[in-house]
């Protein structure tokens, strides 16, 4: 059984994982290319931690491949196994993992015969002056810096990342982003993201892989996924405001014109933001104080998706706003009516588009 | 911090402790204060105790040795063979130690299944032997080291293997620098049950290797004969063993005990 046809440039992970538990069947192709970052996203239940628990060998495949730059890790039809702890990958898992008994040094040592106190990756990832605590005595934020650095020590080809910002709060997680950015950046060849967090996917992600049910029910960038979604549980997870624009310092200009404010700096060239649905606030008189993004705008159409009532709006942008059902009927939402949309210039993800 | 209980469970609980301590503090109030430094010094008395020092500790280290290994590969193990194996296992706790006793006899006496053999080969005839003690007290031990250690295994998140393994580490590996001293807590409890248990072994230690004053008398047997002649060289022995069983269990501060 040979593998797929070999494009070019030959794709760093080229694998179909057929895994069957009990009456769940996951069956996943997947190709990505070096240097790609691929996020899978997922509901609870879809196959997302198993996947990656195939490809590392803990699942046995029933069948299909698993092809590691070109090199076959495994593929039942041709008895070929390599077993996990041989496999060039490298896994960051959701609550870290680190060794208890261990301290921060300990852990980082535990894969690498790298230098700890020297390595570029501790000092970037700001572990330097951790290095003798106890892995237990670390915050949530420390413990996952320790752990990504912890699997990048040991230069795998490709990592995988499962909710690698979960136990993080919300400060946490903007800092965090960047820094898992720029690690990933300097030391691998490719990522695999398992995310609840759209943010996450766009900061992060150069595409998307989204399974329900066991199979791929989508597949593209974050921007055609959010505004294109294939299945109602991405409409109402990733049906996310897309623009694209020019950075200018901290805001960013719109074809037509339009200023987005952000709490970015430094802005300059071609970039892409992003606004949740959820953190667009609809005002029927001009909201006073702070918001630096507020716009007039006109309701297009009102759908309910669940518990949340989604209101296209289009005026000076195009916007989507998702608002519980009970708000909309206070604010007496109808197609046609005129309302202030604001944004909080905090709640505007921007990427660049050249790295 | 844990809700109050009623007072009648702290009275309860008091009448239990207390019945516990009465028979020990009984003892204490017998024990020839005056004369136990003499007492002490008798060479019954010496022997025995080194003896029962040397052989418990060397039980326990062999229970320890023997019984990780066996817990490892039961902790992955599912279903009636896991059942069964581990039944097995317990059963020397479980058996009268003189019936264990006297089938180590069956097995490793002269006459035994591989007893004979074992002394046609190396010459090493264990019953009647120092060596004999350390296996019967061994034999009584083992089943606390692995069930204690089955039980931490069971309990540490599997997981930890699977990130280990993910940093390139084999499973000998994984088991030596992560598995095992994750669960070190639970190992030192499972070393000193077994030594508890081997320190104040009597049943399996007559019946396979005797009562030979100097090579085999431990001080529960020593104790035991002293009952019938000398009480008072007795109860001097007994305050030795528990003042040892004491100062160990407290100076561990609880951490002989698994859940802690």
């Amino acid at each position: 059984m040979a593998g797929p046809v070999t494009e070019q440039p030959q794709p760093l992970l080229d694998t179909h994982v057929v895994v069957e538990r009990g009456e769940f069947l996951l069956d996943v192709e997947l190709q990505v290319a070096p240097g790609e970052t691929v996020a899978i996203m997922g509901p609870n239940g879809a196959g997302k931690t198993s996947f990656l628990y195939a490809l590392f060998g803990w699942l046995p495949l029933r069948s299909g491949w698993i092809l590691l730059d070109g090199v076959t890790i495994e593929a039942p039809g041709q008895d070929q196994f390599v077993s996990p702890h041989h496999r060039d990958f490298g896994m960051v898992f959701d609550d870290c993992l680190l060794f208890p008994h261990m301290t921060v040094e300990q852990n980082l040592a535990f894969g690498t015969n790298v230098e700890i106190e020297t390595s570029p990756l501790v000092e970037l990832l700001e572990l330097s002056h951790l290095l003798k605590n106890r892995a237990t005595a670390l915050s949530a934020g420390q413990q996952q810096r320790v752990a990504l650095a912890r699997t990048l020590l040991t230069s795998p080809k490709m990592v995988f990342l499962d909710e690698p910002l979960a136990s993080l709060d919300p400060s946490g997680r903007i800092q965090a982003r960047h820094l898992i950015r720029s690690a990933l950046n300097d030391q691998v060849s490719g990522a695999l993201i398992v995310t609840h967090d759209p943010a996450d996917a766009f900061a992060l992600a150069d595409s998307v892989m989204v399974l329900e049910g066991g199979s791929i029910s989508q597949f593209g960038s974050i921007g055609e996924i959010g505004e294109h979604p294939a299945t109602p549980w991405i409409a109402s997870l990733i049906g996310w405001n897309f623009f694209a624009g020019v950075g200018s310092g901290s805001s960013v200009q719109l074809a037509d014109g339009t200023q987005i404010a952000t709490s970015e700096s430094g802005l300059t060239g071609e970039v892409t933001i992003a606004i949740n649905p959820s953190s667009v606030a609809l005002f029927l008189e001009a909201p006073v104080g702070s918001p630096r993004n507020k716009w007039f705008c006109e309701i297009e159409t009102i759908e309910s998706v669940g518990e949340l009532a989604r209101v296209t709006l289009s005026g000076p942008v195009t916007i989507y706003a998702d608002i519980t059902l009970s708000a909309a009927s206070d604010l007496e939402l109808r197609k046609g009516l005129g309302l202030w949309v604001s944004v909080k210039a905090t709640e505007v993800l921007v990427q660049s588009s050249n790295p | 911090m844990r809700a109050p209980l009623p007072r009648q469970f702290r009275y309860f609980a008091f009448v239990v402790v207390a019945l516990v301590a009465t028979p020990l503090v009984a003892l204490l109030w017998r024990v020839p204060w005056s004369r136990i430094h003499e007492l002490l010094r008798e060479q019954v008395v010496v022997d025995a105790l080194i003896l029962s020092l040397v052989t418990s500790l060397i039980a326990a280290g062999t229970a320890l040795l023997l019984g990780i290994p066996v817990a490892l590969i039961l902790s992955r193990m599912e279903g009636i063979k896991a059942s069964i194996t581990r039944a097995l296992m317990t059963l020397p706790m479980v058996l009268p130690p003189v019936v264990g006793g006297a089938a180590l006899l069956f097995a490793f006496g002269r006459n035994g299944v591989l007893g004979s053999s074992l002394e046609d080969v190396t010459g090493l005839v264990l019953p009647y032997s120092l060596a004999g003690v350390v296996l019967a007290n061994t034999f009584v031990a083992l089943p606390f080291v692995v069930l204690t250690t089955e039980t931490a295994l069971r309990s540490l998140d599997p997981r930890f293997e699977l990130a280990a393994a993910s940093l390139g580490a084999n499973q000998t590996r994984v088991t030596m620098q992560v598995v095992l001293p994750s669960i070190k807590g639970s190992l030192v409890a499972a070393g000193v049950l077994a030594w508890a248990r081997a320190l104040g072994e009597f049943g399996a230690t007559i019946t396979f290797a005797g009562n030979v004053p100097g090579s085999t008398q431990t001080m529960p047997l020593a104790v035991f004969v002293a009952m019938e002649t000398d009480q008072d060289a007795a109860l001097a022995m007994s305050v030795v063993l528990i003042l040892v069983s004491l100062t160990v269990l407290v100076a561990l501060r609880d951490r002989w005990w698994p859940a802690r």
